[in-house]
């Protein structure tokens, strides 16, 4: 049977109004166009054709294509449109003929029934929809501009790629001025992770901040409990006075220059036990004695003590004076000791006299059955050669009066005793000038000059009381209390946000830090005001999401400045297909809902009346 | 035990007793199985639902957070289809499915971030719930096509094309029909996933349709299903006989169901990727 006779067939059978009957070779044409074969067709191509349009990038400058692909590649896309493939003329050709099968099926297979308004629908918004777009690709504009608060513009930007391949911007005229009012950008909270690092495994891991959870650090053997939480948190240190035996004398010292307190602060025996006044040539030091026959010694002697070296092994000690060069053998064993150099302030790099006796240290060569070592001695840091790799481990060294030659044009000593001898001795010019016994809170006046010094007070046993305080209720500087559980036992302290160095666990190679990850956008806003010949005619605060419309054009909000946020970023729309193509969506929406959902249900519905 | 891993034993749990139903059919393995396969759906409903709290935004807002709520559809659609279908064996499957997607879900970053600005709309609920929706019933029909293609060798020859009695259980090897089914399910979903995705981008970034990777793909998913439900009308025409049309359109349902995963997940690799401002799923 030829085609067009079961056609007409077919169609007057079912009595229905029978528009399209044509004759000879235009109905292999008509047919070819209405065929559902060539809508798979174009439909596959298209597919391809989109494929190929998200693989390689599209809508570059030539430059860059040469840059990505090559020249070959660059130059072949460009003839082939393959560089903008979705306004191709062989894509637009594409989808024109796409739109005529679509029209051509849709009158074919028009039934001019209900239950047919589906295939209807469908068939003709995918016809609307192509033609909105085309009405927006010729007559719509889209671009771009940024405004300044409290100022106004009255054009916009577009982006367009020029003949040559590069991207140009084109300015466009707006019939009206924006003005911006007010620009407003938010912020969320700030929020913090907690991160864990485990050394051996060079890996990284956000745990979580919970309290009272006891969390295994995943791929490994440490477990992290939180246990407690500081939204706002400030470590306070504090002087405390731990106990009231003098194993850490530190006394709070006041010096005062004409009535009025020039300085003040703790000075520590054991630690840094010096203050001086370069401009003045002042120099106030607390020392302290361990015996009355030391005290007697400095109340005559400029030199506060013998500078010497200390050296025990298994229990045995000797002391060799402070003599460069002299090689001391160590009685009773194979060691040998030399003292190479000495500086009053290690890593201090002016001359002897000039450094400050902040860190006094000699220079010791050691030689014994393995061969000679060398190490540096330091005399306020006697455990320093613990804590770092020596050869003779089992010799230990220290100094002492290593800084001893050092003085200052006028000196206070703050002399002390555990028996409870208090002694100032003011030196100047390198003699002793004067002794006074001294109690707490009275002031001395140190000759030939106009300062006065204070002891204020004095802990036998000074320390350092740590303690974290909430400043305020509001999320901004948090600190977790944290627990870690692993092969060194437990350990716990107090992890600051604010601290940007990672707390370790004892054994080195666990640490934590609690971190912030960064501020980000909670929305931002922009109130805007349209002008037309100097008079406001529209107002609106736009945000994302919520645009201003007015004479066709769509100002949306689209970006900020990302430094200070002094301009806000809109987008400027203007699409006269709009209704065209929405008119379509909503066909399309409801047809598809009818096809698949209504029409067998409808369709079910019938049947069993029929059967009935 | 947290909560996702629950829900994954529970899922494989549920994945093994449909297997058993389909050896021992009776009332008690159809209910132990579909009751275990509602226990890992509740399981995960109540993952979406502890996430969307805790972050304080629907739990769309990146990659984990779409994932969990995708093995939760996925599941809802397959519970509603038993129902309607009276399966067995695509439980087993099906259960798989969800248990593989919540499984990918926790190799992601599940950190909880504020939500940005340009997702704050009512917009995004209804086209990512569409989507979801939509991709679930895809996930079904892809499983019921490779069950019709696996089954199909053995299938006795003669009993193809047979119709399916009405209240009866379908056939694994009338599955092809199913699978139609299926498809035409969630086809309009996907449609209207779509559609609220356009007019949303236009509400916030000014134009409904930018050729943008994640439009495009969204669309080359959209034709590759359209492509399956016209396809029936043009393969008789070309003299494919019927059993060969079956295969060729389950094995386009298996490719299709690939394109919505790479819609889904996948455009992240792309080098146009890192242009779109649609691709903050990958957060």
């Amino acid at each position: 049977m030829k085609a067009e006779t079961k056609n007409n067939i077919k169609q007057t059978d079912k009595g229905q109004t029978n528009q399209y009957v044509r004759k000879g070779s235009s109905n292999k044409v008509w047919d070819f166009f209405c065929s559902v074969k060539l809508a798979v067709v174009i439909i596959l191509i298209l597919v391809v054709s989109c494929i190929i349009g998200t693989v390689i990038l599209q809508e570059k400058t030539f430059d860059e294509y040469v840059a990505r692909y090559g020249y070959g590649l660059a130059t072949f896309f460009k003839i082939t449109q393959l560089n903008n493939v979705f306004y191709s003329h062989w894509f637009s050709f594409l989808l024109i003929l796409l739109c005529a099968n679509l029209i051509c099926c849709t009158i074919k297979r028009w039934r001019n029934t209900f239950l047919q308004t589906g295939f209807v629908l469908t068939h003709l918004s995918l016809v609307l929809i192509l033609i909105g777009g085309v009405v927006k690709f010729q007559l719509g504009v889209k671009g771009g501009v940024n405004v300044y608060e409290g100022k106004s513009v009255n054009y916009f930007l577009t982006q367009k790629i020029d003949r040559n391949g590069k991207l140009d911007y084109v300015k466009k005229d707006l019939p009206f001025s924006i003005a911006l009012d007010d620009f407003i950008l938010e912020k969320n909270e700030p929020k913090f992770q907690l991160v864990s690092y485990v050394k051996s495994k060079d890996r990284q891991k956000v745990l979580e901040v919970k309290l009272g959870k006891k969390q295994r650090v995943p791929g490994s053997d440490y477990k992290v409990t939180i246990k407690d939480y500081v939204p706002d948190a400030e470590l306070k240190q504090e002087p405390v006075n731990a106990s009231d035996t003098p194993d850490n004398p530190a006394i709070f010292v006041k010096f005062f220059g004409s009535e009025k307190v020039a300085a003040e602060g703790w000075l520590l025996a054991y630690d840094r036990n010096s203050y001086e006044d370069k401009k003045q040539g002042i120099r106030i030091e607390y020392i302290w004695l361990s015996s009355q026959e030391e005290l007697d010694k400095a109340l005559h002697s400029v030199e506060a003590a013998k500078a010497q070296l200390s050296v025990s092994l298994s229990g045995q000690t000797q002391d060799y004076p402070l003599d460069l060069n002299k090689v001391f053998k160590f009685e009773g064993t194979d060691f040998t000791v030399k003292m190479l150099q000495y500086v009053h302030n290690y890593g201090d790099r002016r001359p002897l006299g000039e450094q400050p006796p902040d860190n006094p240290a000699v220079q010791v060569e050691i030689k014994g059955p393995e061969g000679a070592e060398t190490r540096w001695v330091f005399e306020k840091f006697p455990d320093w050669d613990k804590m770092h790799p020596a050869k003779y481990k089992n010799l230990k060294i220290t100094c002492s009066g290593i800084a001893g030659t050092y003085m200052a044009k006028n000196t206070v000593r703050i002399y002390q005793t555990p028996e409870g001898k208090q002694v100032l001795v003011y030196i100047k010019d390198k003699q002793i000038a004067e002794t006074v016994p001294w109690e707490l809170e009275k002031k001395y006046t140190i000759p030939d000059t106009g300062n006065e010094v204070m002891v204020a007070s004095y802990f036998p046993s000074f320390d350092f009381k740590k303690e974290v305080v909430k400043k305020s209720d509001e999320v901004k500087s948090p600190a977790i209390f944290a627990e870690v559980e692993g092969p060194s036992g437990k350990v716990e302290d107090w992890i600051f946000s604010s601290n940007q160095y990672a707390t370790w666990y004892t054994d080195n190679n666990f640490a934590l830090v609690y971190e912030s990850t960064g501020e980000s956008i909670k929305h931002f806003t922009s109130k805007l005001r349209i002008e037309e010949n100097g008079q406001t005619v529209a107002e609106k605060t736009i945000r994302v999401n919520d645009p201003l419309e007015h004479r066709g054009y769509v100002i949306y909000q689209s970006s900020y400045d990302p430094e200070a946020g002094t301009f806000s970023g809109l987008q400027i729309v203007k699409d006269p297909g709009i209704p065209i193509a929405y008119s379509g969506f909503g066909a399309l929406c409801f047809g598809v809902v009818f096809i698949f959902y209504i029409k067998p249900f409808l369709r079910k519905k019938l049947k069993k009346e029929v059967e009935e | 035990m947290s909560l996702i891993n629950i829900t994954l034993i529970v899922y494989v749990i549920a994945s093994v007793a449909y297997i058993v139903r389909e050896i021992w059919r009776s009332g008690v393995t159809k209910w132990i199985s579909l009751g275990l396969f509602i226990l890992g759906f509740c399981f995960n409903l109540a993952m979406v639902a502890k996430r969307s709290i805790e972050a304080g935004h629907p739990p769309f807002s990146n990659l984990y957070e779409s994932l969990i709520f995708y093995a939760c559809c996925t599941a809802f659609v397959y519970i509603i289809f038993e129902f309607v279908y009276n399966f067995k064996v695509v439980g087993a499957l099906a259960s798989v499915l969800s248990m593989l997607i919540l499984l990918y879900a926790t190799l992601q970053d599940d950190t909880i971030r504020p939500i940005m600005p340009a997702l704050k709309s009512n917009w995004m609920l209804v086209h990512v719930v569409t989507y979801m929706l939509g991709y679930a019933a895809f996930g079904i029909s892809f499983v019921t096509s490779i069950i019709f293609l696996v089954v199909k060798p053995f299938a006795r020859k003669g009993k193809e094309g047979e119709k399916a009695e009405e209240g009866k259980e379908i056939l694994p090897r009338n599955f092809d029909k199913l699978s139609y089914k299926i498809v035409a399910f969630g086809f309009p979903f996907l449609t209207l996933g779509m559609i609220t995705g356009a007019v949303w981008a236009k509400k916030a970034w000014g134009d409904y349709w930018s050729w943008d990777p994640k439009e495009t793909w969204s669309l080359i998913t959209w034709l590759a299903y359209l492509v399956y439900l016209h396809t029936p009308l043009v393969l008789p025409k070309m003299n494919i006989n019927k059993s060969k049309a079956a295969v060729i359109l389950a094995i386009w349902l298996l490719v299709s169901f690939g394109i919505v995963n790479f819609t889904f997940m996948g455009l992240n690799y792309l080098p146009s990727a890192a242009d779109s401002e649609h691709i903050y799923g990958s957060q």
